[in-house]
């Protein structure tokens, strides 16, 4: 299947219903508090079409936070496993996309180490705006955005000071 | 040919077996052969019970005239007889294929073989006679038999315990039997069954109902009523497994037997009172045997309590029958009768293979309990296999046996509105509620009595070591293929019943029970209808469509397996399964009130109560309400009235010339008087 | 239950539109920094460069690369070099390549 089929496919079976699994690998719990605010009244990811599920046999794709750390790979491993196809992996939060703790020695530093990541969401934590647009994008409902964004800034308009 | 000619040849080959047994079953070929020919009994015994249905009852024969010791022998083979006696065949075949791999050949066999054939004739003899005297001979003796077989293993101090309980009770209820037959025959002036039955009028209705709660009370003792049943979780256990299987599937019966001919044949007691009771206790019987099995962990003395709920809903339907013929509901009283006697002869069978399957079980593993078990279903497969259809048959699942004959109970007990009274209406309903409960609890109890032991991991070496290397299969197989004979084949057999009942109650049912070729209703014919033949052919269909449509439209994608998701945890141990305990703990803390359990917890030091210097020990216990509130009591009271009267016995000699020279003077006054 | 009742009558649907429609109170979100190329010089690189605790920035020759995705928001840039840094406002940041979200921004100005 060409990548602009699977996409289809994807945007076809999981746009209007998507079951997600979260997984915490170790984080902080912060990007899951934001997470679990998703399902409260003002953000709703219901009327999506998204649902929570904590049987990986029922889910869809597979959201992931934490910096991987090495005792619970085997069990990201199983989770992973434990869905059936087609699915999707999204990591989501600074430390799952390689920051915060790139070097721990009691870590994998990012996801990808374990599981094959399909979409990134960055963020500490990812403000739950920023969660459904990588939802929608992981479905195919929403276009990405970041690689027209330079990260630059004009100049200050006084250019007094010109220290950096 | 009468069917007496089968049940002759039966208690020759019986005799034959007990003989061979006792002479030669050191050897494996005696073993063997003493099998062989209690197998050829059972087959004559089977083939007498089935002829007997169709004859109908035989005249009383006295065999040997009246010169036998003890007054006459007096047979008959009824038709209502008939049914029990086909059980027994099929029972006695059935643990006659499966003994030579149970039991090894040695001294103890040939004597527990001997006194296991010496049980089956007496069984026949219970069955066949035709006379108080044979009945209330053939009776003790069978009790004797079965207490010397709850004995084959002596040694142990629990099977002196099991086996006394069995005896005690046997005698108790033998006596308030005798009381019963003796009143009915007193009035009479018959001590032939026939001619009690056929000159019940004689009999006031106050003594009626006398002789019929003494009847109850003293079966109640064999079948198991509520509280009359404590032997019957103390005996099975301690009984090899065939022993046991006999006991449950054939003495049991015996009991019911005795019950259905005092209050259907002999002399039915008027009034409803005597129905309602008797559905009471049975009711009661069944809702506290299930309760009971719930927090057993031995599997034998949980299938024990299973055979009191059963008894229990056989004596309910009984009762619910008797209440019909009270109100001249005829129809619905033969009706209800033919179910309790199709349940009598379902619970027969599969009980049965539950025990030789328990059996099996000990032997593979060693241990009866069922938390030391596990995974038995990959390590004895074909005993899972037929263990699963006894346990189907048992929880009342269509299609098999035991879903038909529940059935026909409850549409019975559901016509309870047709007797026009209220009150005995909501009791009926009532009943009928209690028998809902049991039935939801039996499937409950049995999913954990077969998924515990059979399913899951196994839980210590033993249980993961088992083998079914010979280890007895076709025994079991037999009853399997007997519970599917009976559901399948469950219009041809309730014909015959309905001509069995037509004996007893004089009511034709044919057109009533099976208007259709396959289709069996409750009697009446707005009611409902059900065909236990098609349910069966529909639900294999049912099950073989969704497998059809797999095949044929199987997934092209590439399939993967793996593991069982376990929550991802690294590694799945056995301890982490559910237990017998925990998987009944809702039933046992909902009913605690009739559990009390004593709840005992010691820990290496009250300093440490997280136990981190030592082990925590936990143990719980269910009360035993019937020998602590009832037997007991009673037997405190009967040790202080001997204590009362043991001055008599002073010992001295003087005192005791004393005694015989005052009972002679008494003598001699009263007959000058 | 009445109080509760006319209450969620009286406020109205609190839900927001978003996606359909930008969400009111997305300005207020803390969002990863944007960069001002020409204020930016090699030593302020390096200085952005070892004091960011998630080690989202790194120069390489003549550019400032800057992982956007190992961006905790944290400031510590911004506090460090404020002329240079400022916020970007954008937090629909997600993407299916990894790469994407390394930006290189060019640096200016002479070394001092």
């Amino acid at each position: 299947m060409t990548p602009e089929e699977l996409r289809e496919t994807v945007a076809r079976q999981f746009g209007r219903s998507l079951h997600i699994r979260t997984l915490d690998t170790g984080s902080c719990a912060v990007c899951e508090q934001e997470i679990r605010l998703l399902a409260a009244p003002h953000y709703d990811l219901n009327r999506l079409g998204f649902f929570f599920t904590p049987a990986p046999r029922h889910a869809d794709l597979l959201l992931v936070t934490g910096p991987m750390i090495r005792a619970f790979a085997p069990a990201a491993r199983k989770t992973y496993e434990a869905m059936p196809g087609p699915k999707i992996v999204v990591a989501t939060g600074a430390c799952a996309l390689g920051g915060v703790y790139p070097s721990d020695p009691f870590t994998h530093g990012t996801v990808e180490a374990v599981l094959p990541v399909d979409v990134w969401i960055p963020g500490c934590p990812p403000s739950p705006l920023a969660l459904l647009h990588g939802l929608g994008v992981a479905v195919g409902r929403l276009a990405e955005r970041v690689r027209d964004l330079p990260f630059t800034a004009p100049d200050h308009p006084e250019r007094t000071r010109g220290d950096s | 040919m009468t069917p007496l000619v089968f049940l002759y040849t039966a208690a020759a080959a019986w005799v034959a077996a007990a003989l061979v047994g006792l002479l030669t079953a050191r050897l494996p070929a005696g073993l063997l052969a003493c099998c062989v020919l209690s197998a050829l009994g059972g087959a004559a015994a089977a083939a007498g019970g089935g002829w007997s249905l169709v004859y109908g009852d035989t005249p009383v024969v006295s065999p040997g005239g009246p010169t036998v010791v003890g007054g006459p022998l007096q047979l008959q083979a009824t038709s209502l007889a008939g049914v029990f006696t086909t059980l027994l065949g099929v029972v006695a075949v059935a643990i006659a294929c499966y003994a030579p791999r149970y039991h090894p050949p040695s001294q103890g066999t040939s004597l527990y073989l001997a006194a296991y054939n010496g049980a089956l004739l007496a069984c026949l003899a219970v069955l066949a006679a035709g006379g108080m005297v044979t009945f209330l001979v053939a009776w003790e003796t069978m009790s004797l038999a079965c207490y010397l077989l709850i004995l084959r293993h002596l040694r142990a101090e629990p099977v002196a315990r099991g086996a006394f309980w069995f005896l005690a009770l046997s005698e108790a209820g033998f006596l308030l039997v005798v009381a019963a037959f003796v009143i009915l025959s007193s009035k009479t002036g018959f001590t032939t069954l026939a001619g009690i039955a056929a000159h019940a009028g004689s009999v006031p209705g106050g003594w009626r109902a006398a002789a019929f709660l003494l009847a109850l009370a003293g079966f109640g003792f064999k079948a198991g009523l509520v509280p009359l049943h404590v032997w019957l979780p103390e005996a099975h256990p301690v009984a090899p497994a065939d022993g046991s299987a006999f006991l449950s599937g054939v003495v049991v019966k015996l009991g019911i037997y005795g019950i259905t001919l005092f209050a259907f044949r002999l002399a039915p007691p008027a009034g409803t009172w005597p129905g309602l009771v008797t559905m009471g206790a049975g009711a009661v019987t069944a809702a506290i045997g299930i309760l009971y099995a719930m927090a057993e962990r031995d599997i034998k003395r949980f299938l024990a309590f299973s055979t009191i709920e059963n008894a229990g809903i056989i004596v309910t339907a009984f009762g619910a029958a008797m209440i019909f013929h009270a109100y001249r509901l005829q129809a619905l009283w033969a009706f209800l009768l033919i179910a309790g006697i199709y349940h009598v002869a379902n619970h027969g069978c599969y009980k049965t293979l539950l025990f030789l399957e328990a059996g099996v079980t000990e032997h593979a593993t060693g241990t009866r309990d069922m938390d030391r078990l596990g995974g038995l279903i990959h390590r004895l497969p074909r005993s899972a296999v037929i263990a699963f259809a006894g346990t189907l048959g048992i929880a009342a699942l269509p299609p098999l046996n035991g879903f038909v004959s529940e059935w026909l109970i409850f549409q019975g007990l559901f016509q309870g509105f047709r007797t026009g009274s209220h009150l005995t209406g909501i009791l009926i309903v009532l009943a009928a509620g209690t028998l809902g409960l049991t039935g939801g609890l039996a499937i409950y109890a049995f999913v954990r009595g077969f998924g515990i032991p059979y399913l899951g991991m196994p839980r210590t070496r033993p249980a993961a070591a088992a083998s079914e290397k010979g280890q007895p299969i076709v025994g079991p197989g037999l009853l399997a293929v007997a519970c599917v004979a009976l559901a399948v084949g469950a219009p041809i057999v309730l014909a015959a019943l309905a001509r069995a009942v037509r004996t007893v109650t004089g009511v034709t049912l044919g057109p009533l029970l099976l208007p259709g070729k396959l289709t069996v209703i409750p009697a009446h014919a707005d009611f409902s209808a059900f065909s236990p033949t098609y349910l069966a052919v529909f639900l294999v269909c049912a099950l073989a469509v969704p497998g059809l449509i797999y095949l044929a439209g199987r997934p092209r994608a590439r399939s993967v397996s793996v593991p069982v998701w376990d929550g991802g945890m690294v590694s799945f141990r056995p301890r982490m399964q559910y237990s017998s305990m925990t998987f009944s703990a809702p039933t046992r803390v909902t009913f605690d009130a009739l559990y009390r359990p004593s709840v005992s917890v010691t820990r290496p030091s009250d300093d440490d109560p997280a136990g981190r210097s030592g082990p925590v020990h936990y143990e719980t216990q269910v009360t035993p309400v019937f020998q602590r509130y009832l037997y007991r009591p009673l037997v405190r009271c009967l040790e202080w009235l001997a204590d009362l009267v043991r001055p008599i016995q002073s010992g001295d000699v003087n005192l005791y010339l004393l005694y015989v020279f005052a009972v002679i003077l008494l003598a001699y006054f009263l007959g000058a008087v | 239950m009445t109080q509760w009742f006319l209450r969620g009558i009286r406020r109205g649907v609190v839900t927001t539109r978003y996606p359909a429609r930008a969400d009111k109170s997305a300005r207020f979100l803390p969002t990863p920094p944007a960069f001002r190329p020409n204020t930016l010089t090699r030593q302020g690189a390096d200085r952005l460069a070892a004091v960011c605790p998630s080690g989202a920035l790194r120069r390489e020759d003549s550019a400032l690369i800057y992982d956007v995705g190992r961006c905790t928001a944290c400031g510590r840039c911004a506090a460090e070099a404020p002329a240079a840094v400022t916020s970007s406002g954008e937090f629909e940041l997600a993407v299916t390549v990894r790469s994407v979200l390394i930006k290189r921004i060019p640096l200016q100005g002479e070394p001092r």
